[in-house]
């Protein structure tokens, strides 16, 4: 085996850059969370105070119960429908896949704090559909702000996580192995239940843990749903504590941030984990081809008509939502919705320079910035692509640490590292700053999609490289890259609309300069401008939808 | 000098060692083959020499310059050793046209702009590719594949070319034509290649001297002739070729001849090393050694046939002999019942 | 075209000759002030107060002071003090003019040193509750009203005074059970205040408390989300919400309603004052002296639509006609004082919540 060397300069560099960009924020919060008071304040002890106030809180309490509940719910929902979701789509002839597939990933594109403003206009106490639902029937049977409201809500959004992850491996796994239990004599029920399910087990198991630990990561959801009836999460929690005590409490936050790591980091690694053995299952993958499609007869207008309803609550109801407050001056009972019609909230976005820069910032982000963030994650890739050292797993591990930690808290300790080290403090106020925090954020969602890229390059294609001649770093750039520029191109597609979607990160690193449009959004809810946050949404959805149109346009592949 | 040098290689994949000890040499203008079942370790010595992987302990020297030397820690990365592989994939870089594929070596080794130009025309013409510089891989047949990853590990005239079962991406018509034309390119150009095959009658067709693998050790090596008409081991006669094989005791070894007995059978043939009167013992015949008769004689055996195959220049003829099952060919095809198969005494190899 | 030149031409003239003259009654070097301010040539404001409202003080200070560019963002009042502290110790300096309606983080920052000391001119003509240690300036009158849905409350339930709004949410428990609003004082510092200062002035607070409790009254943040859901009719009623935002919606939006509580309607008023690392600090002077002023103050009345707090002002909103219409002894400001810091000790804040929290779960178990 070879030893464990830095083989060329560039790779060194790469990686210690990516671990300080990692490892610096984290290590801020853990120090911050062992402190009395923020750790630029003078009158700072070290101590464990922080974590005795939050445990004796019972608010904390709560929100931890509450976050237990509600990634429960999401495992619940989710897992089960994602998964028939999943096999109804590769394995049956529903009428229309072509069109419903793209429609199934809308949810995981668009910033959950734009659905759940869509639903409190579109399902809430006086939302325009429950308005029109009462209006005819005398009463609308559903609430949207109660703990499980927000658990089945949150459980319908993240079907797609668990589809994605279902259909990929029911793709992976070859008809062949189906087709001889046909042959066989099991009929086609038969074979999904005994042995296309088990297959696909570790898949499933791995999305299973995934949506749990997104469930702890909720932030968009529980803040807007959460509000009227005071269920908090612990990120909303946290977030409450920036006021609770009338003065900000970085210390107490950095511990409840150092909680939710506790348990999000665990999660991460057994992830990794099932990943790892469920690659072991893909490997017996049989044959590439199509297996014949399973009829589904009548039911076929059932299974469409279900996914219809899912697509409808899902999708639909809060996206026609917003897109309606975007448009009216009031609502609710009583609002007529032509008298109340005006274009007065997109007047006030483009009449606020504030909010021009914050659309302007939102699309450099995601299209340059989202260029170059696709750059590092490539020379991250590329320094440890074919290279089972120590350091390549030490990097291995680096690219999931940012994955546990919640973007809002990452944020925040992104904003102290460009306050206080110097070189990096004539760029806070840039939109730099907000950059290098989604870049980091998304880190291990960007080299999923690199190193997804880079395993398609065989082998063999390098090493022949190799053989007549090339160095590592020519192989680099005129082998590899080459190969790999259409994964690039969809790659950076992809981290376009994570970016535009990007909500939480944002939020502490607000500043004249680095406004874009999803932090703005929180902050407009806090402050209660809606009219705003309903123009600015849509207008965030829209650039979201042009994204995504492009993505199908070029036949990118929604999914790593 | 020799071009090639291994000497004592070992190579570990974490606890599983698939080189034991391997030593060879590769002199010029020679072709050397690398044969063996799959697993034996052929490919992984094959992508040592090249660089592609690691050995623990050994030795590796091309020409007289040692590109890897355990023990003085000693490892040249691939891309320093300056020697063609030809991938059993091709490996052809799907993004750059057929010239810039071969083009890419030249470049790398910094040569001018006309010159490349020119040797990459040379090589494309050498290979009857000329007028395909311009295609891109996927525009080409597998034979035409074949031969741009062979001008690709050519055109900078390394000391050895490595092939890595050149032949085996082909349909069966079209091996047996790239064999001929390949072994008269290496002639013609007097190549020295090290050629890794899991095909007996590819190794022998090609090859100067051939090394048979057995789990990550020599078993064996020689010519083509040897190997196949004088094996040293029963392994090596098994391997070579399609043989009868009946197991018994050794009765008597005299003369460098032994006495085999079986179920129903007793024969004379040659002892070779392993044989021991009274212990148990492996006779074995190629099948084109033995001759049909129709009554009894010397070393021969009576059998009845269960049933023949017709192979377009022969057949086939399948024989029970009590539990034993052995095959012979003949020209024409033979009535039911019992046949008398003759067995040269010089031919059964009694192992 | 040529029309539009022709008045920035004279806009810019007319200003560059105000400019070099001290505004009357005002201290004769205020010139080297001016002078200063314009070698600055910018001044950082930090304000709560969003942008959008903003605009008319910054177009018209700008038509005042041509050579002085107003760098203004808008952050909420608890960011605001966050971004100020944390920027003040990385020692990168921080904004010139912190202007916010955080009374009490305003006034702690004043206590802990961050405040640079400067008498206005204007400063006699101010309430002298307004006026902190010379250093810190209340510049509005903004009163904390009720709201309610007119669509869905009808005119006989809408409580006029702070008693009625008790008894209502106390009696009426079915109809307005979820549909009454307030600030999360957990989460909104001015809202925080706001009740502490009812606690004060308010003697049936804990009726009051129990009601909120009785009706499973909603918490928000702000005032915009509880203007949101009272006038769409997801809640009826909504207690202590600011009444500049209040008025002006309730002008746009015909399903809202506002009351100044009869009783006594307590007065928040935004407090200003000049960073002590102010870069600009002649800028900042001159924005402060300019808000301060009569020409600030009567925007801040009329297109700005806060309240101003000055009495020699004429314009829509102003202290004046607020005290007419409610009698002045009615109106209680809170005053920028040393005393509303009280609730920042950690302690004392979570006593006060905690026993809220109490009241509250006794007047929702008594149903």
């Amino acid at each position: 085996m070879r030893t464990a060397t830095f083989s060329s300069i560039p790779r060194g560099l790469t990686i210690l850059l990516t671990a300080a960009a990692v490892l610096a924020p984290l290590l801020l919060i853990l120090y911050q969370s062992f402190l009395t008071a923020p750790f630029f304040d003078a009158r700072k002890t070290v101590g464990i105070g922080a974590y005795e106030f939050i445990f004796a809180d019972p608010d904390f309490w709560h929100a931890s119960l509450n976050s237990v509940v509600i990634a429960t719910c999401m495992v619940i929902i989710a897992v089960p429908l994602g998964g028939v979701l999943a096999f109804v789509m590769e394995r049956t002839d529903l009428p229309g896949k072509r069109w419903i597939e793209p429609l199934i990933l809308v949810p995981s594109f668009v910033s959950p704090m734009v659905l759940a403003f869509g639903f409190v206009v579109a399902a809430g106490p006086v939302g325009f559909y429950t308005v029109w639902v009462t209006e005819i029937f005398g009463g609308a049977p559903w609430g949207i702000y109660s703990l499980t409201a927000i658990g089945i809500i949150a459980g319908l959004l993240h079907v797609p996580n668990v589809y994605v992850y279902a259909s990929a491996a029911l793709k992976s796994l070859g008809s062949d192995v189906e087709e001889a239990a046909r042959v066989a004599g099991a009929s086609p029920f038969r074979v999904a239940a005994t042995v296309s399910l088990p297959l696909i087990m570790p898949a499933m198991l791995f999305a299973a843990v995934l949506v749990f630990f997104l469930g702890f990561e909720l932030f968009g959801l529980p803040l807007v749903l959460g509000d009227p009836e005071g269920h908090l999460v612990l990120s909303t929690y946290l977030y409450k504590l920036t006021n609770k005590l009338g003065t900000p409490s970085y210390h107490l936050m950095a511990a409840v941030a150092i909680c939710i790591v506790a348990v999000t980091f665990p999660l991460v690694l057994l992830q990794r984990y099932l990943l790892q053995n469920s690659r072991k299952y893909a490997t017996i993958k049989g044959k590439a081809g199509r297996m014949r499609e399973l009829p589904l007869g009548k039911w076929k207008w059932v299974a469409a008509g279900l996914i219809g309803l899912w697509l409808f609550v899902g999708v639909i109801v809060p996206l026609s939502g917003i897109t309606l407050r975007a448009f009216v001056s009031n609502w609710g009972y009583g609002a007529k919705l032509s008298e109340v019609f005006t274009l007065e909230h997109f007047q006030s976005v483009f009449d606020e320079p504030i909010l021009v820069r914050a659309i302007w910032n939102t699309v450099l982000i995601g299209t340059v910035g989202g260029a170059i963030a696709v750059a590092c994650y490539c020379a991250i890739g590329f320094a440890t692509h074919r290279r089972n050292d120590g350091w390549s797993r030490f990097v291995d591990y680096l690219v999931l640490v940012p994955r546990a930690i919640p973007g809002l808290l990452a944020g925040l300790a992104f904003l102290w590292v460009f306050l206080f080290f110097p070189p990096l403090q004539p760029l806070r106020t840039t939109i730099f700053s907000m950059w290098l925090a989604y870049t980091v954020v998304w880190l291990a969602y960007g080299m999923r999609l690199i190193s997804s890229s880079l395993m398609q390059v065989s082998t063999e294609l390098e090493e022949a490289a190799r053989t007549v001649g090339a160095t590592r770093g020519q192989i680099s750039r005129q082998i590899t890259l080459p190969l790999i520029k259409h994964g690039l191109i969809a790659s950076w597609l992809l981290v376009f609309m994570i970016f535009e979607r990007e909500y939480s990160t944002g939020v502490y690193l607000l500043a004249p300069g680095t406004e874009v449009i999803g932090a703005q959004l929180v902050s407009l809810w806090q402050g209660g401008a809606i009219d705003v946050v309903a123009a600015l949404s849509l207008i965030n959805v829209v650039l979201v939808g042009v994204g995504l149109a492009l993505a199908l346009r070029f036949g990118v592949k929604l999914r790593d | 000098m020799p071009e090639l040098t291994v000497d004592d290689l070992h190579l570990t994949y974490g606890d599983n060692p698939i080189l034991k000890g391997v030593s060879l040499t590769l002199n010029r203008g020679e072709v050397v083959s690398l044969l063996g079942p799959s697993g034996s370790g052929k490919t992984t010595l094959l992508r040592a020499v090249a660089g592609l992987e690691t050995p623990h302990k050994g030795a590796i020297r091309i020409g007289d310059k040692a590109v890897f030397d355990g023990a003085a820690g000693t490892d040249i990365p691939a891309e320093g050793r300056n020697l063609g592989l030809v991938f059993q994939s091709y490996a052809l870089w799907p993004h750059k046209t057929v010239f810039d594929n071969v083009a890419y070596g030249l470049k790398l080794r910094k040569i001018g702009h006309d010159e490349v130009k020119t040797r990459v025309t040379t090589a494309l013409e050498q290979l009857s590719l000329g007028h395909l510089g311009e295609r891109f891989p996927h525009q080409l047949s597998g034979g035409q594949q074949q031969r741009v990853a062979l001008a690709r590990a050519l055109v900078y005239n390394p000391p050895v070319i490595l092939l890595d079962e050149p032949l085996s991406n082909l349909d069966a018509k079209l091996r047996e034509e790239a064999r001929a034309w390949l072994r008269e390119l290496i002639i013609r150009m007097q190549l020295s290649a090290l050629c890794v095959t899991h095909d007996q009658s590819e190794a022998l067709a090609m090859s100067d001297r051939i090394l048979l693998l057995n789990n990550g050790r020599i078993e064996q090596q020689g010519t083509p002739q040897e190997m196949y008409g004088n094996p040293e081991s029963l392994f090596t006669a098994d391997f070579m070729g399609s043989n009868n094989k009946l197991t018994g005791r050794v009765l008597e070894v005299r003369d460098g001849a032994a006495l085999i007995e079986g179920d129903g059978w007793k024969l004379w043939g040659t002892a070779r090393q392993s044989a021991k009167a009274g212990s148990d013992g492996t006779a074995m015949i190629r099948l084109e050694r033995i001759r049909l008769f129709d009554g009894p004689g010397e070393n021969r055996l009576e059998a009845g046939l269960t049933t023949s195959m017709y192979l377009g220049d022969k057949w086939e003829h399948l024989f029970a002999l009590g539990e034993a099952r052995l095959r012979a060919y003949g020209d024409k095809p033979i009535a039911a019942g019992r046949h008398w198969l003759d067995v040269p005494r010089e031919s059964l190899w009694v192992f | 075209m040529f029309q539009r030149c022709l008045c920035i031409a004279f806009a810019l003239f007319g200003s560059v000759a105000m400019a070099q003259t001290t505004p009357p009654g005002y201290p004769a070097d205020y010139a080297q002030t001016i002078a200063a301010a314009n070698k600055e040539g910018k001044v950082v404001i930090y304000s709560a107060l969003d942008t959008k409202a903003a605009q008319p003080l910054i177009k018209d200070f700008n038509a005042l002071y041509p050579g002085i560019k107003v760098e203004y963002s808008d952050l909420n009042s608890t960011e605001l003090y966050n971004r100020f502290i944390a920027e003040s110790a990385s020692g990168q300096g921080s904004a010139d003019v912190m202007w916010s309606s955080a009374m009490d983080l305003q006034v702690k920052l004043v206590d802990e040193g961050h405040a640079l000391a400067y008498l206005s001119p204007e400063a006699g003509k101010l309430p002298t509750w307004a006026v902190y240690r010379n250093q810190a300036y209340g510049t509005t009158y903004e009163p904390a009203v009720f709201i309610y849905n007119k669509r869905l409350v009808t005119a006989d339930e809408v409580p006029q005074d702070h008693a009625s709004f008790a008894k209502l949410i106390n009696t009426k428990v079915d109809k307005f059970k979820g549909k009454v609003t307030t600030y999360d004082i957990e989460k909104s510092g001015v809202g925080f205040m706001i009740m502490v200062q009812d606690a004060k002035y308010f003697a049936g607070m804990k009726e009051l408390e129990q009601g909120f409790g009785a009706s499973s009254y909603r918490v928000y943040g702000s005032t915009g989300n509880m203007l949101e859901k009272v006038s769409s009719g997801e809640h009826l009623l909504g207690y202590n919400v600011l009444g500049s935002y209040a008025l002006v919606r309730a002008k746009k939006d015909q399903a809202l309603g506002v009351v100044l509580p009869k009783d006594y309607t307590l007065v928040l008023s935004r407090v200003l004052f000049i960073g002590k690392q102010a870069k600009n600090p002649n800028a900042a002077k001159l924005w402060t002296d300019y808000i301060l002023s009569q020409r600030g103050q009567k925007l801040i009345g009329s297109d700005v639509e806060l309240f101003s707090i000055r009495n020699d002002v004429d314009a829509e909103y102003t202290a004046a006609s607020l005290n007419k219409q409610l009698g002045a002894n009615n109106v209680k400001p809170i005053p920028v004082s040393a005393e509303i810091v009280t609730y920042l000790d950690q302690k004392k804040r979570l006593d006060f919540l905690n026993a809220f929290k109490a009241t509250l779960a006794s007047g929702a178990a008594g149903r």
